[in-house]
């Protein structure tokens, strides 16, 4: 069989290094390997032996894009291993800190990464020259979520204001004034947002996926809530491991996460969306309507809008929460000494990211397990490029790869965990 | 990781190390502002971050920004070389930032340039690195380099003042 290989490096706006290798027979694309190069549980290993209180720092350097949802995850799971509830003003200034993540890490991806796609320039530069107001805009609304963390994280990148049982320092009445009167701005800028991704040309693509996401009694999820699935899964974060396994794949550095016996799942902003509709404030659902959102969304190339809709969210919720904020009696409660072990799920900006840490009485770390977003994507994201790449083969190779990066680029792949390109090979064209 | 406070007005000159701190050479930025910190450099604001696109939030309005990056391997590890990037632009092409993030120094100028958002001058001093890899230190050669940027860094710093 003639093999033909074509070597890409085009993926630089995503997250990392990969390359996507597609196998063909007969006209049809029998596999798709996404090979993503994630440093192999080197922080896994790097926890061990260290000060429980030491984890929230350290895991906010996986990375550089999401780093309060890997201190969120962290610190849950240690205070559920403590057996300590951060309830009241400290869980809201979490899930306000958890707002200004969603800002930046959306809104850098929808208007500087994902776009470009859609309206067909090769980068974020190309794209500035033609709709600059639109990226001015979209770069001052990641400011607006820049200043959240800034202010509750103690600084923008890889905060250090989060503790185990809540915060170092807490934030003063007037930081909160000058944040509500830029959220109010965010607010408008978020809209406009919205309305201007909704007039981009959407691929027509749909599947049958098992979505992944928390589920919270009463809240759009982030920080709390049930392992809940579209078809019918319902576990606590501690339940993890018997619903879910990870594999090591040969052309991988990334694990395989799964579900027992049923495979692939996809978590991430269509995930929480799907699962979670009714948990949207029905202002959020009226803009997602006006966008040509319905309550279930099967394209994931209509992401860029859910990411949208959910910048949008994460402006509203800000500001609801800051009108509902009273200043606690201490920035941190007070943590026992005892041995334990405490898992936790929450929501990343790209889907569930699930901790579990064991540790002795001393508070030192002696086991760590993180699932990233990413690595429980991964097989969805094969399975999409499968099915994609075999209904656009007949395009031109520069458009066959085009729409594949543009579909990887869907998931918004994180991976400071990893490194630069795609390199994508097609075998037996 | 050392990062000043920034002063609610910023102040003309700015020092800004770019990287990872927990990828090898990729700390090399970072690994520099924590020790031009400790010089106590009068009227410069120090800033380390591994996301280039950072930038544009924070030059603007200065007069001169110095930047410090990994770079690729280009036959000599640790080999400083400064590129005024507004100059001599092809010095300084995308595929040799070593930048672990998508959008790289060489984008966040070139997007700057596009929204009309630069400071007035920049220059780059960029280390060649030759490890990246996850939890590593800096290797010899460009940890030895980090004592000479410091240097020459300070130099530049009391010149503009």
């Amino acid at each position: 069989m003639p093999t033909k290989k074509l070597s890409l490096e085009a993926l630089a706006r995503v997250e990392g290094e990969g390359s996507l290798e597609l196998f063909l027979h007969d006209g049809k694309v029998e596999t798709a390997r996404l090979r993503i190069f994630e440093p192999p549980r080197f922080f896994e290993a790097f926890l061990r032996g260290r000060a429980a209180a030491e984890v929230p720092d350290i895991v906010a350097r996986i990375c550089g894009i999401c780093p309060v949802a890997y201190q969120m995850s962290a610190v849950h799971a240690l205070e559920h291993g403590l057996g300590v509830v951060v309830d009241g003003p400290l869980r809201l200034l979490r899930r306000l800190l958890y707002c200004g993540e969603w800002i930046e890490s959306h809104v850098l991806h929808i208007v500087l990464l994902h776009a470009p796609d859609f309206l067909g320039y090769p980068d974020a530069i190309a794209i500035s020259r033609d709709h600059r107001a639109e990226v001015e805009r979209g770069l001052a609304l990641k400011r607006a979520g820049n200043e959240i963390v800034r202010l509750l994280g103690g600084r923008e990148i890889h905060p250090i204001n989060v503790r185990v049982g809540g915060f170092y320092r807490l934030p003063s009445p007037a930081e909160l004034s000058a944040l509500r009167a830029r959220l109010e701005r965010a607010r408008e800028e978020a809209v406009a947002l919205l309305r201007w991704v909704a007039t981009f040309p959407m691929p027509e693509y749909q599947r049958d996926y098992e979505f992944i996401a928390l589920r919270h009694p009463s809240e759009y999820p982030m920080n709390e809530g049930q392992i809940a699935s579209s078809r019918g899964l319902s576990l606590a974060p501690e339940e993890f491991d018997t619903a879910f396994e990870e594999r090591h794949l040969p052309h991988s550095t990334a694990l395989y996460c799964s579900l027992r016996e049923r495979g692939s799942y996809l978590v991430g902003p269509l995930a929480r969306y799907n699962l979670n509709f009714d948990r949207l404030p029905p202002s959020i659902q009226a803009h997602a309507r006006e966008a040509g959102l319905g309550a279930a969304c099967h394209n994931p190339f209509q992401s860029i809008l859910v990411r949208s809709v959910e910048v949008l969210f994460a402006c509203e919720e800000a500001l609801r929460l800051l009108s509902l904020y009273e200043p606690p009696e201490a920035p941190a409660l007070p943590l026992p000494r005892v041995a334990g072990e405490g898992h936790a799920a929450t929501e990343a900006p790209r889907g569930l990211l699930y901790h579990r840490y064991r540790f002795d009485a001393e508070g030192t770390i002696e086991q760590a397990r993180i699932v990233p977003p990413t690595s429980q994507n991964q097989a969805s994201i094969e399975e999409d490029l499968r099915l994609l790449a075999e209904s656009l083969l007949a395009l031109p190779e520069e458009s066959l790869r085009a729409r594949c990066e543009q579909a990887i680029r869907n998931y918004d792949p994180c991976i400071s965990c990893s490194t630069h390109f795609l390199r994508l090979r097609i075998h037996g064209r | 990781m050392t990062i000043s406070s920034e002063p609610s007005r910023p102040r003309p000159l700015l020092v800004a190390g770019l990287g990872n701190p927990d990828r090898g050479d990729d700390g090399f930025g970072p690994a520099v502002i924590a020790r031009l910190a400790r010089l106590a450099l009068p009227e410069v604001d120090l800033l380390a971050f591994c996301r280039p696109l950072d930038l544009l939030d924070h030059w603007e309005g200065r007069g001169l920004v110095l930047v410090l990056d990994a770079a690729l391997p280009r036959g000599k590890p640790g080999r400083l070389h400064r590129i005024d990037p507004l100059g001599d632009w092809a010095l300084l092409p995308p595929a040799a930032s070593a930048s672990t993030h998508g959008l790289g120094l060489a984008e966040a100028i070139e997007l700057g340039r596009t929204l009309g958002r630069l400071p007035g001058q920049i220059i780059v001093y960029a280390a060649e690195g030759s490890s990246f890899a996850p939890g590593a230190p800096l290797s010899p050669s460009v940890a030895a380099a980090v004592d000479e940027a410091v240097e020459r860094i300070a130099e530049e710093c009391r010149r503009a003042g």
